[in-house]
């Protein structure tokens, strides 16, 4: 091999791991400064909406000795309605129901936004819906944030759940 | 798909071709890292598992990007090893896909090699799985974007309850339970890794999975040379609660996100699903038919004298030797069909040629060479080509002063068609094999060479002048080189003068076959 061959060589080598290594950590860009999101995310034990009467003897009867529930029950997890207003516009407005075959597991919000830095009208209601002439003893129907947001560039404004006032809270503010 | 299939392994056959041509030229076809990929990924794994057992001793659970700032501030030690951890990490992903794409353009994923095409599939995702765990250890802003995203996809299957992208929300700081898990599975993931390796090699004997030590030694001292004037730096701490702005990005692990981010999740799933699918598809897309000529060897228990030849030199270990049921004493071959790609390698180890896939035994390569001779009529200072039709010799156009007797692989030629070329008056004989590292039936190169001059069995015989015999190793696109190669031959010959024919050519099978001739069986 002559020494030019062996320099040519080495140096396509070292390119080659060069580019390797430039390729590992490539300079890119993700967000701009004219970019920002709106994070909705909490999680809530749902209503119950369902009817329940006690099973009558033979009903218990007829029923397997594990199966022998003394209720029995018609229904599910209510549903709920998602409402994203931005300076009076509502940017979402989504019905949410249970999760489960029966409705019967917690609701999860998860929501992205895109946004632009600057002030906002913020308004998130999360309510129950429920059919007319259901009542519940006690139980929080409604979550909502209600107020003015800065967002600054880049910035995730998260609203999330406050587990001790169950209202819909900035979060980092 | 098929017929797509088959116009991307022609074009990447002759993008290969071009590469290793330039390759070979500068590194010489022993040390052509093109033609080690598979053992590269080897070394690559064993480099990885050194370095990431030193960043181990400092990696903390707790505060994982603090940890990691640590390591990449210790000057002497933690900064190049966790670069070189890194960089090694990414030359992997170059060379398992240098790898793939090989094996798929050389139409070497069918039939028996099927499994160590699945197993190869496996391996890739698995050690994307183990890059990907990697990035999100460090918890800066590109591992924020991974796993953020990982999360999105993985919330659209119905798998888990709650989720997992509100782990992502910053509502909280990330427990350090995401963080052990993390690395647990960035640590067990290399042991499922080299079991899947084992697999992945189960299938071939004396399987070659380091590369050559220049070529090892080479790349580690290229890239810790690298790693120490290029250090991999710190990005910016993840922070939930902020849009990443600047992203040291790794092509090699990152490069789905950005296309999939911009899809919906089914969307996304659909695509990945189906790449995958294709790629474990291909032993079943690329399958020859039964019109292809690729049966698997047989053998005549005839001819068999139980030598074990053939047993040793198979690369796929698809022969095994059993008691005879024919009232001889000792063994004789048998061939695993499921086994057998059909290289024909054993035709070339068999003295007696009583084995070798139909149509391709030692046997028919005398019938096939008597004809040849009759055609091509060599004069005494006819230089034969025996070419491997892989390499640049397959490609050469025949003439009266070199006429090509083309073979499926230089393995599967048996050394008595050279001893008939040579006595039936040509002046030599040019064997146009692959580079050993690249002869598509693993070993072919290798054996031919053993056989032709170094005595092993099926053995050029010793009244063949080995001066009338050269071997080139060129590969596909090296046609300059060829002609050199045959323009230094043909001059070495002048001084032996041309080949003289003898009337009678009596090829002589060596093992003592009873009541059997090569005439009968030509018969």
């Amino acid at each position: 091999m002559t020494r030019a061959r062996m320099l040519l060589a080495g140096a396509l080598a070292l390119a080659l791991a060069l580019a390797v290594a430039w390729l590992s950590q490539a300079p890119t860009t993700y967000a701009r400064d004219d970019d920002a999101l709106l994070r909705l995310s909490w999680r809530v034990e749902g209503l119950r909406v369902e009817e329940c009467r006690p099973r009558t003897a033979e009903e218990l009867e007829a029923l397997a000795p594990h199966m022998r529930t003394p209720e029995v029950c018609v229904g599910g997890g209510a549903d709920y309605e998602l409402l994203v207003e931005l300076d009076g516009a509502a940017v979402v407005h989504d019905t949410i129901r249970a999760g489960g075959a029966r409705g019967d597991r917690p609701i999860y919000v998860y929501r992205d936004i895109d946004l632009s830095p600057g002030r906002y009208a913020l308004r998130v209601a999360f309510g129950a819906l429920l059919p007319e002439g259901f009542a519940v003893d006690g139980a929080r129907l409604t979550h909502a944030f209600d107020g003015q947001v800065d967002v600054a560039p880049t910035e995730v404004v998260l609203i999330a759940l406050d587990p001790t006032t169950a209202e819909l809270v900035r979060v980092g503010q | 798909m098929r017929r797509l299939l088959r116009a991307a392994q022609r074009a990447g056959r002759g993008l290969f071709a071009r590469a290793d041509s330039a390759f070979n030229a500068l590194y010489t076809w022993r040390y052509n890292p093109l033609y080690h990929s598979g053992a590269l990924v080897v070394a690559c794994f064993l480099i990885l598992t050194v370095t990431g057992l030193y960043l181990l001793l400092f990696y903390r659970i707790g505060a994982p990007y603090d940890s990691v700032a640590r390591i990449t501030d210790q000057a002497f030690a933690g900064r190049w090893i966790r670069t070189l951890h890194r960089y090694v990490s990414d030359l992997a992903v170059v060379a398992i896909v240098v790898h793939a794409f090989r094996m798929f353009v050389q139409d070497r994923a069918w039939g028996p090699r099927a499994l160590a095409w699945v197993s190869g599939v496996v391996l890739t995702l698995v050690f994307f799985v183990c890059g990907w765990t990697g990035y999100v250890m460090v918890w800066d802003v590109q591992a924020q974007l991974l796993a953020a995203e990982g999360a999105r996809l993985f919330d659209f299957l119905p798998i888990f309850d709650e989720p997992i992208s509100r782990a992502f929300v910053g509502d909280r700081p990330m427990p350090s339970a995401f963080f052990f898990m993390n690395l647990f599975a960035h640590i067990a993931i290399p042991v499922g890794i080299a079991l899947i390796l084992w697999i992945h090699v189960s299938r071939l004997a004396r399987a070659n999975v380091m590369p050559p030590r220049p070529l090892l030694w080479g790349t580690v001292a290229l890239f810790t040379l690298v790693s120490l004037a290029w250090p991999a730096t710190m990005a910016q701490e993840a922070d939930l609660l902020r849009l990443p702005t600047d992203v040291p990005f790794d092509v090699f692990y990152s490069f789905p996100w950005p296309i999939t981010r911009a899809l919906p999740a089914g969307v996304a799933w659909l695509g990945l699903g189906g790449l995958f699918a294709i790629a474990l598809s291909v032993p079943l897309l690329t399958r020859p038919g039964p019109a292809d000529g690729r049966a698997p060897s047989w053998v005549n228990p005839r001819f068999c004298t139980g030598c074990e030849q053939c047993y040793h030199d198979c690369p796929y270990e698809a022969i095994g030797m059993v008691r005879r049921d024919d009232g001889r004493e000792g063994f004789v071959a048998l061939v695993d069909p499921s086994k057998c790609v059909s290289c024909g390698i054993c035709a070339g180890s068999c003295a007696p040629m009583g084995v070798g896939p139909p149509g391709r035994t030692g046997r028919d390569q005398l019938a096939e060479v008597r004809a040849f001779i009759d055609l091509a009529q060599p004069s005494a200072e006819s230089v034969v080509l025996v070419a491997c039709r892989h390499s640049a010799g397959g490609r050469r156009r025949s003439d009266h002063a070199t006429p090509v007797f083309p073979v499926p692989c230089v393995g599967a030629l048996h050394t008595s068609v050279i001893e008939y070329l040579v006595r039936a008056g040509a002046a030599g004989v040019v064997v146009v094999a692959c580079p050993s590292r690249d002869c598509w039936n693993r070993e072919g190169v290798t054996w031919f060479l053993e056989r032709a001059y170094n005595q092993r069995e099926a053995e050029l015989q010793e009244r063949v002048d080995r001066r009338r015999l050269h071997v080139a190793y060129v590969a596909e696109s090296e046609s300059a080189k060829l002609e050199d190669e045959i323009a230094g031959f043909r001059a070495s010959l002048e001084a032996l003068g041309g080949g003289s024919a003898e009337a009678t050519i009596d090829i002589v099978a060596l093992c003592d076959v009873p009541e059997v001739s090569v005439t009968e069986v030509e018969a």
